[in-house]
């Protein structure tokens, strides 16, 4: 029956070329939603690498005020740890959890040759946000009297730059080929931009105190310190530095804003697939009715030669499968290049995995459109069928 | 083969009721060419209809080769329909996007049978009518009489017992009548059981009897 449905479907392919295209269009949109959230799932299931609740980056702007600016920032930091209601204190640069700033640079190890995002931070900074080290040792301000300047790297650095053999110790070149960095230890994951950031290599440098442009404090406050410690704490800046500014933000704050940055697009981009897709949905619908409507004759002449009911419905269904896999085979010439010529550097697994979600939905789809019609189509009685025609 | 008693067919709407066959008995014996008479409505191809289980009478009782199908469902129906009988249609009944040959094997894709056997079967039927040298071509491609002779292959291809014909000659020039009549009759010759309705006395004339219906009533 399979041979006979492909042949018949064949048989009928210029009728049919404009449906094919309709889900064959329908698949390579599918294909693209799907993959945008296979890609987010994909990233969000990967822990974050570090705790953020109760957490507050406090941004310090020095605005016109160039004098003495970081023994100002050093005041600011030790008074702000003497607050009871601060945990712990880490300074870094603007680049904190949830931000909308980055850093990177190259870095080199022997052939290998990285893009790495940048985190310059004191020795407190895995104690304030709990970064766990899985190899190694976070870096104290004393390892900076080293010929090396002291870094901690993550798991997906170590894997590019090492090829996943022991990376502490290890000493990391820049662009220039100068041997500049130490590894002091490696962190397990670190997506500063979110749970549905890609896990990338990522390098955490020693910031020294003498390094005035990298003025951000990250806190960690006791459970339930509210906005009356908040304004207490800028009163107390501002107190210590005339003319600077201040702003504080709460991590989860932040983060809610970086996961709206994620999810909006994706939101918007799925309405409208839907939108897509119901019009796709209907016009199948409708275009099998009028198609079985015009096959009733058909449909009483093989009752009359043996089809069952339940024969006729999985006809129709089958043709509607035929007619939905010729147009993901061509969909699919084209699908497979993606993780084929590794296009937008995103791992091969997550196009595969978008590519049978896309054809599983359009599977559903047509079999629900087809389902009501096909049933239909059984119900006729083929006296009455063979009569009309 | 075939036996029909106190046939009775109504077809009921909210406001009319409408008797097509009042008390039909008909007994249809083995190898037997029977013709199928009457003016146009008086219920001959309800009767068929009946006869080749696609549709059930209000009353009465009906025997295919033994069988009283009267508690069949569908899927026995279906089955004894493709096992027993072969139809064929005033209006061919082809479709026309598959060619000869594969219009030939609908019925056997509704038993167990292999694309192999199915188009042997199908080439050999298609020999039987003489078009062994069209089964590559698609209905359209074909005359009236082709396209019968088509839908005669399609309806032997399963060796069923039984040959319903509605009209066979309908749509046909005499000449090509002729030709389907001489088919029906040498398929009967090697023992099939044929039912046949016509308007045309010359055709029946060449059946071994004749069953006459006016007004849904048998009248010979």
């Amino acid at each position: 029956m399979i041979r006979h449905l492909f042949k018949l479907i064949w048989n009928k392919k210029k009728t049919h070329s404009l449906l094919i295209i309709e889900i064959w269009a329908s698949f390579l949109v599918l294909f693209g939603l799907a993959t945008l959230i296979t890609f987010n799932v994909k990233n969000y299931l990967e822990p974050l690498g570090f705790a953020y609740e109760n957490v507050w980056a406090i941004n310090l702007s020095n605005n016109q005020d160039t004098l003495a600016v970081a023994e100002k920032v050093q005041t600011i930091f030790q008074s702000v740890k003497g607050f009871p209601e601060v945990e712990s204190l880490s300074r870094m640069s603007d680049a904190y959890p949830f931000s909308q700033s980055n850093n990177s640079r190259t870095v080199k190890y022997k052939n290998s040759d990285v893009q790495m995002g940048v985190v310059f931070a004191d020795e407190n900074l895995s104690k304030t946000i709990n970064i766990p080290l899985i190899a190694g040792k976070w870096y104290r301000n004393k390892d900076s009297v080293g010929k090396y300047i002291p870094v901690v790297i993550n798991k997906m650095a170590e894997g590019a730059l090492f090829d996943n053999q022991p990376a502490v110790g290890k000493v990391l070149k820049d662009y220039d080929g100068k041997a500049v960095w130490v590894v002091a230890g490696v962190v397990d994951y670190y997506k500063d931009k979110g749970e549905f950031m890609l896990n990338k290599p990522m390098m955490f440098e020693l910031l020294k105190a003498d390094q005035i442009y990298n003025k951000t404090l990250v806190i960690r406050v006791k459970p339930g310190t509210d906005a009356v410690f908040e304004a207490k704490l800028v009163k107390a800046i501002t107190g210590i530095a005339k003319g600077w500014s201040t702003e504080i933000v709460y991590l989860t704050d932040a983060r809610q804003k970086q996961h709206n940055i994620t999810l909006i697009p994706v939101i918007i981009f799925l309405i409208i697939c839907s939108f897509l897709l119901i019009n796709v949905a209907l016009g199948l619908f409708g275009i099998l009715n009028l198609s079985i409507a015009r096959r009733r004759g058909e449909i009483g002449l093989r009752r009359a030669m043996g089809a069952t009911e339940g024969s006729v419905t999985a006809q129709f269904l089958g043709e509607i499968w035929v007619l939905a896999t010729f147009s993901l085979i061509l969909g699919l010439l084209f699908a497979v290049q993606f993780p084929l010529m590794n296009v937008f550097d995103i791992a091969g697994g997550v196009y595969i995995t978008a590519i049978l979600i896309a054809i599983v939905i359009i599977f559903l789809i047509v079999t629900l459109c087809a389902w009501y019609p096909s049933r239909q189509a059984s119900r006729i009685h083929p006296a009455i069928a063979l009569h009309e025609d | 083969m075939i036996k029909l008693q106190n046939v009775e067919k109504v077809y009921r709407t909210s406001s009319i009721e409408t008797l097509a066959l009042n008390n039909i008995n008909i007994d249809v014996k083995k190898g037997e060419f029977v013709s199928i008479m009457g003016p146009s409505g008086c219920g001959k191809s309800t009767l068929l209809n009946i006869i080749g289980l696609l549709d059930a009478p209000s009353k009465g009782t009906i025997e295919i080769d033994g069988l009283k199908v009267e508690k069949y469902h569908d899927k026995e129906l279906a089955h004894l329909r493709n096992q027993k009988l072969g139809f064929i249609f005033q209006s061919f009944h082809l479709i026309n996007d598959l060619s000869v040959v594969d219009n030939v094997e609908i019925p056997l894709l509704y038993r167990e049978s292999n694309a192999k056997q199915r188009r042997e079967l199908a080439e050999e039927a298609l020999v039987k009518v003489g078009l062994s040298n069209r089964m590559k071509h698609f209905p359209k491609q074909l005359s009236g009489g082709q396209k019968q002779r088509v839908a005669i292959a399609r309806a032997i291809v399963g060796k069923p017992e039984i040959i319903l014909a509605d009209e066979p000659t309908g749509n046909l020039d005499s000449a090509m009548g002729n030709e389907i009549i001489s088919i029906l009759q040498n398929l009967n010759e090697n023992g099939a059981t044929i039912v046949m309705v016509t308007h045309d006395d010359a055709m029946a004339k060449r059946t071994h009897r004749l069953i006459r219906l006016f007004d849904g009533t048998q009248v010979l």
